[in-house]
């Protein structure tokens, strides 16, 4: 049977198992006549007995499938080498094409001797997938009547259905948590090899990077160079510029929603303002590169600078535009957040509204801005299609933002792009730039998450 | 504890409880201000004003003055219009966008909603002191020093430090923080607190100040010294304070004045209302049976 088919069978006998925990409790309870007691409603004995039959059922079942195909591959295995079959390419390569036979076409495409292999294959597959079933089933129907014997009006159904909210709850915040240690995990073994093949101090301290490496060995351009110093530099640029324009037009658009503003204008331009955030970065790619970049080139050269056509400044303004409502809108909270009796404080004292902005608000509020803007800069500095569209590919080591620059996402993006082979240095280098910038984020991160907590503390 | 429960320990309310009566129950008879409401040396004379909140009339035609170096308080049942009342006299109103005030209010003569008057110039004559304290996350030295900064009323450091001195001195907090001058003005305690936001007050050297329930929020050693601090202050300032208890408005003013509904009811010598009430609506409410 099909496991989506499978789980749908599940669902209806625990939906069975609901309505009858339910009904047996109703009945219960009209025969008890207990009506001056608070009693537990009948729904949480039906949870608990539907909760009982299916969780365990789909746990044994996720079990069994993930065993399954092992298992199969080794059946298969033996087979082959117990008929002496003469898998003359790569067993897996083999292996796929048997398994890859989904349709009656591709059956037949099979050469005869592969037929036959085929036909053992689907006969243990066979096996495999009706004892599953037949497990899971069995289970299942066992927990529904044992369930439904078991339950009774003394059974502390609210509590049961507590605890298992509680795991349900759980397990979907181990999720997020168990693929961030996945990730980092897989990041860092990556990065060990790559390490393992470039030493790490010329990756962190050179300032060099041309990642070619040559395939054959007379091939000329081959000798590739990991400093990662050109690429930190370049992003610390490009944020740097965003930042200088995002930290002030976004600091005052927030200061003149929050304090400004009326009522009526807020609701139209809040929105509008968060609308940029929704932009894709492709699209702000686009504008960088046809509008801003080449405009920002004529107006240099009408002006006797040389500006490269992919420049810095270009990706960063726009950049900087783009996480504009990320610092307006975590500004704009927070402001809003400063208690009214401050605001009316400093007014009562004979101070303009703008005096109590600068002098008591936004100091006030100050951990909490400083937060969002650390947020943004996580974000600039993670931003990569804009970069790569306006900012362009060559790793110079400049801090002159007329001229082009590379960031670290770009050339992760360069390095993995086509068709790779994941043993090379290059390719491998991808990983180590991933860390990197992986621990500087984190780090941003913490620090933004320490300031906002202090914050929190202020008026609590 | 919460703050009602303080209060009520701060209170103790020795009040006549018989049959509670509803607003009904009184047969209301709205008639002009019984008592004096004007007087011959008036710092603050109010006249015919009303207050909205959109189309919601907060206050009715209330005529009112307020005398030069007098501590008045506006006493009445919860929204009856005394804060709405108090906040009109330095403009705190403007900040709410659907609050219109009309009729004249006079300060030395002159109408504040006239159109050439400055809102931030008023305020730093007619200063404030809310039911909360408030005091800005900043040192103790600097929530004083706010007032006396923005309008550049010393020349130099030592001049504001003396400024500050002498504002700390005056709401009798000085002696308890002169060592630490520097802390965190959050850091002191719901009374000192208060009183460090009448020392900020002072120090803008306003010549009105309005309490709006100042120590409401406060224990009654810290409400004690709260009006011993008015009782002092009057020398000096005219003082406008709203208050529920009708012990403290018994206690720190000299004039009271009687607010219901929105409507001015009675106003007269403090000895007066509390002994001698005219209206019978003003009897009920010191008598305790509602309010």
């Amino acid at each position: 049977m099909k496991i989506s088919a499978l789980i749908f069978l599940l669902l209806v006998f625990a939906a069975f198992s609901y309505f009858m925990a339910r009904q047996k409790i109703t009945t219960a309870y009209r025969q008890h006549k207990q009506k001056t007691k608070i009693l537990t409603l009948p729904k949480y004995f039906g949870y608990v007995a539907a909760l009982c039959s299916l969780l365990p059922a789909l746990i044994v079942l996720f079990f069994l499938e993930a065993v399954e195909e092992p298992y199969i591959t080794s059946e298969i295995s033996t087979y082959i080498t117990a008929n002496e079959i003469n898998a003359s390419e790569d067993l897996d390569l083999y292996l796929n094409d048997i398994k890859g036979a989904d349709t009656p076409e591709k059956i037949a495409a099979l050469s005869d001797e592969k037929q036959v292999v085929y036909q053992r294959y689907h006969e243990i597959e066979t096996v495999a997938n009706r004892t599953i079933t037949a497990i899971v089933l069995s289970i299942s129907i066992l927990l529904v009547i044992w369930g439904l014997r078991k339950i009774n009006t003394d059974t502390p159904a609210r509590k049961v259905f507590e605890k298992i909210i509680e795991g349900i709850l759980l397990l979907a915040a181990s999720i997020a948590i168990m693929t961030t240690v996945g990730i980092v995990f897989s990041v860092l073994f990556e990065s060990t090899r790559f390490f393992g093949e470039v030493p790490i101090m010329s990756f962190m301290f050179g300032t060099e990077w041309s990642p070619q490496t040559a395939i054959r060995a007379d091939q000329v351009g081959s000798s590739a160079a990991f400093g990662a110093v050109p690429l930190f530099v370049g992003t610390m640029l490009i944020s740097f510029i965003a930042l200088l324009v995002s930290v002030p037009f976004g600091l005052m658009s927030a200061i003149y929603l929050s304090e400004y503003a009326s009522s009526t204008v807020r609701s139209v331009t809040k929105p509008i303002l968060e609308i940029l955030a929704g932009i894709p970065t492709v699209v702000y790619g686009f504008f960088a590169a046809l509008t801003v970049a080449p405009f920002i080139r004529e107006l240099g050269e009408s002006m006797g600078m040389s500006v490269a056509s992919e420049s810095a400044l270009a990706a960063g303004l726009v950049m900087g535009i783009m996480i504009i409502p990320f610092v307006s809108s975590l500004s704009d909270d927070v402001l809003s957040a400063v208690p009214q009796s401050l605001r009316e404080g400093s007014l009562g004292l004979g101070a303009t509204r703008s005096e109590t902005i600068v002098k008591v608000l936004i100091p006030a509020a100050l951990p909490g801005i400083v937060g969002g803007v650390l947020l943004a800069a996580s974000r600039a500095i993670g931003e990569t299609m804009i970069v790569v569209m306006a900012a362009g590919l060559a790793a110079n080591l400049t801090v002159n933002p007329l001229e082009a620059v590379t960031t670290v996402t770009v050339q992760i993006v360069t390095l993995l792009t086509g068709d790779q082979e994941f043993d090379s240095a290059k390719t491998l280098a991808a990983f180590a730039l991933g860390l990197m910038l992986f621990v500087t984020t984190l780090i941003l991160n913490v620090i933004a998450l320490h300031v906002v907590r202090k914050y929190r503390e202020q008026y609590e | 504890m919460n703050e009602s429960v303080l209060n009520e320990l701060a209170e103790p309310v020795s009040r006549v409880i018989s049959k509670p009566e509803t607003e009904d129950s009184l047969n209301i008879e709205y008639t002009a201000t019984v008592g004096q409401p004007l007087c011959d040396d008036a710092k603050f004379s109010t006249k015919n004003v009303d207050v909205y909140y959109a189309d919601n009339q907060a206050i009715h035609d209330v005529t009112l003055d307020i005398g030069a170096n007098e501590v008045i308080a506006l006493i009445g049942p919860s929204g009856c219009g005394k804060s709405t009342y108090l906040r009109t006299l330095n403009r705190m109103n403007d900040t709410i966008d659907i609050c219109r005030v009309e009729g004249q209010i006079l300060l030395d003569g002159k109408d504040i909603y006239r159109k050439k008057q400055d809102p931030v110039l008023l305020r730093a004559r007619v200063g404030m002191v809310f039911q909360k304290p408030n005091p800005f996350p900043k040192s103790i030295y600097d929530n004083v020093a706010y007032g006396p900064k923005i309008h550049g009323l010393t020349r130099n450091k030592s001049e504001l430090d003396d400024l500050v001195e002498e504002a700390l001195i005056k709401a009798g907090l000085f002696q308890e923080v002169k060592d630490r001058l520097h802390a965190p003005g959050t850091g002191l305690s719901g009374g000192q607190q208060q009183r460090l936001c009448i020392a900020r007050t002072i120090a803008v050297q306003p010549e009105v100040i309005l309490m709006d329930e100042p120590a409401s929020a406060l224990d009654p050693i810290a409400t004690a010294k709260i009006e011993e601090l008015i009782n002092e202050l009057k020398e000096n300032f005219t003082i406008v304070i709203v208050t529920h208890s009708m012990q403290q408005a018994a206690r720190v003013s000299q004039r009271t004045a009687y607010f219901h509904m929105g409507r001015l009811i009675e106003v007269g010598e403090t000895d007066q209302i509390f002994t001698n009430p005219a209206h019978d609506l003003t009897e009920k409410y010191i008598t305790g049976r509602f309010g």
